[in-house]
């Protein structure tokens, strides 16, 4: 009986499990003061320092060990704070790409198709350098390769920008 | 039989496979059979399942019943899978660094899936009679165990990277997770010691679940797709955020 139970609730959690993606997706449609907004908020310039190999190096010969490690545990932190910023960024991307996809018009169609693919790539590769970053603040001496996830947000980002230009001229000379 | 209970057995067992041809007419009315060839395949194989078991059960509820239940059950759990199969093609189609992901993980999902399913098999096994009902309720069990595990994967993969599902194939996947959620609680009953009486209240659930089912995809299937979001953005706006984004440092 005690396993009839345990099936019973989860089919039951499963249920409310499906009610609930099925009631979000309606609420889920991108949302472009949201978008903006993140990406205003990220300073990714100063991401790229915290980031920096040849500054960590710096740090390095000019720290003492152990202040070197507490210093970059620190630094590797507030980088994670960044990469889950970017995460929920490249969500919103991902999102604002979807329904682009989805319209009548196949150039902006296929810029949708072509935003979201790349969003969706800089999500996965921010989920990447989330774990990595986790496992760097505990071993400090490690260092995490997040070259790529800056390129793949600079990919993101001028597609997007190309797009649009595109976009402007094509209703500027059609 | 109470009067109450045999009207509503024979509405939630005829209602929904009314419906469903007019939800393969839907289909070929939008092209979408071309888009969903299973699960169109799906809504004609169960429409004449039904028939075939309906005539069998008129002819009277014996073994004739029971062979066209379990035959017709064979094929509909296959073609679950397959359409399970379809609705990852359509969400992860494009997203071509992702699919190679998706697809492993599901692979090891369902691994993990069959293991759970056939654990709980052997556990449940020694409390269950040999009667062939109660062997096709602890097969559904499994069965169930793995199709609702496949779509919430779906679902919560696709969620965590923000894809966006064509509104047929969210309903599709809508509508077979509330039936495999349903028949995974129904199918554990199902192997417990009931009473006549609540077997026969407990033979209500899953056609009232698969009605609902039905129901939601005939919902889906009706509503028109409407291009939303990005799409329907002025380009003063879209200039808007480009500007934003320029001014964000690189």
């Amino acid at each position: 009986m005690s396993s009839t139970i345990v099936f019973i609730l989860i089919a039951f959690v499963l249920l409310v499990l499906f009610a609930y993606l099925a009631t979000r997706r309606t609420r889920d449609l991108p949302d472009l003061d949201r978008t903006v907004t993140a990406i205003r908020s990220l300073d990714m310039e100063a991401f790229r320092n915290l980031v920096d190999p040849e500054e960590e190096e710096f740090l390095r010969a000019s720290l003492p060990a152990q202040a070197f490690r507490r210093i970059k545990r620190e630094r590797t932190r507030t980088a994670l704070i960044y990469v889950k910023e970017l995460s929920r960024v490249s969500l919103q991307f991902a999102r604002f790409g979807g329904a682009a996809q989805r319209s009548p018009d196949p150039v902006i169609a296929a810029w949708g198709k072509q935003i979201a693919n790349s969003a969706t790539y800089l999500r996965l590769r921010a989920l990447d350098a989330s774990a990595q970053l986790l496992l760097t603040a505990a071993f400090p001496d490690l260092h995490p390769p997040l070259r790529s996830l800056l390129e793949q947000y600079d990919r993101a980002t001028c597609l997007l920008l190309n797009h649009n230009a595109l976009r402007r001229n094509a209703i500027r000379f059609p | 039989m109470v009067q109450w209970y045999k009207f509503v057995l024979y509405y939630l067992w005829i209602a929904p496979h009314a419906l469903l041809p007019v939800v393969s007419v839907l289909m070929l009315m939008r092209r979408l059979h071309k888009s969903f060839p299973v699960f169109f395949l799906y809504t004609l194989y169960e429409t004449l399942g039904f028939l075939l078991r309906f005539a069998a059960y008129e002819i009277g509820p014996g073994p004739w019943y029971r062979y066209a239940f379990i035959v017709t059950l064979a094929g509909s759990t296959a073609l679950r899978f397959g359409i399970i199969q379809e609705i990852s093609n359509h969400v992860f189609h494009g997203y071509s660094r992702l699919e190679t992901l998706a697809t492993a993980s599901m692979r090891w999902l369902t691994g993990l899936l069959v293991v759970a399913a056939i654990l709980s098999a052997i556990y449940s096994s020694g409390s269950v009679s040999d009667d062939l009902m109660a062997g096709i309720a602890l097969l559904s069990r499994s069965v169930a165990i793995i199709q609702a595990g496949l779509l919430l994967f779906l679902f919560l993969f696709s969620r965590i990277f923000g894809l966006s599902w064509h509104s047929y194939a969210f309903g599709i996947a809508l509508g077979f997770g509330v039936f495999a959620s349903t028949e995974l609680a129904v199918s554990a009953l199902h192997l417990t010691d009931l009473t006549e009486h609540s077997k026969d209240l407990l033979d209500l659930l899953p056609t009232g679940s698969y009605h609902v089912s039905v129901l939601v995809w005939l919902g889906y299937m009706l509503a028109t797709e409407k291009p939303v979001g990005a799409a329907t953005y002025s380009v003063p706006e879209m200039d808007q955020w480009s500007g934003e984004l320029e001014r964000t440092p690189q």
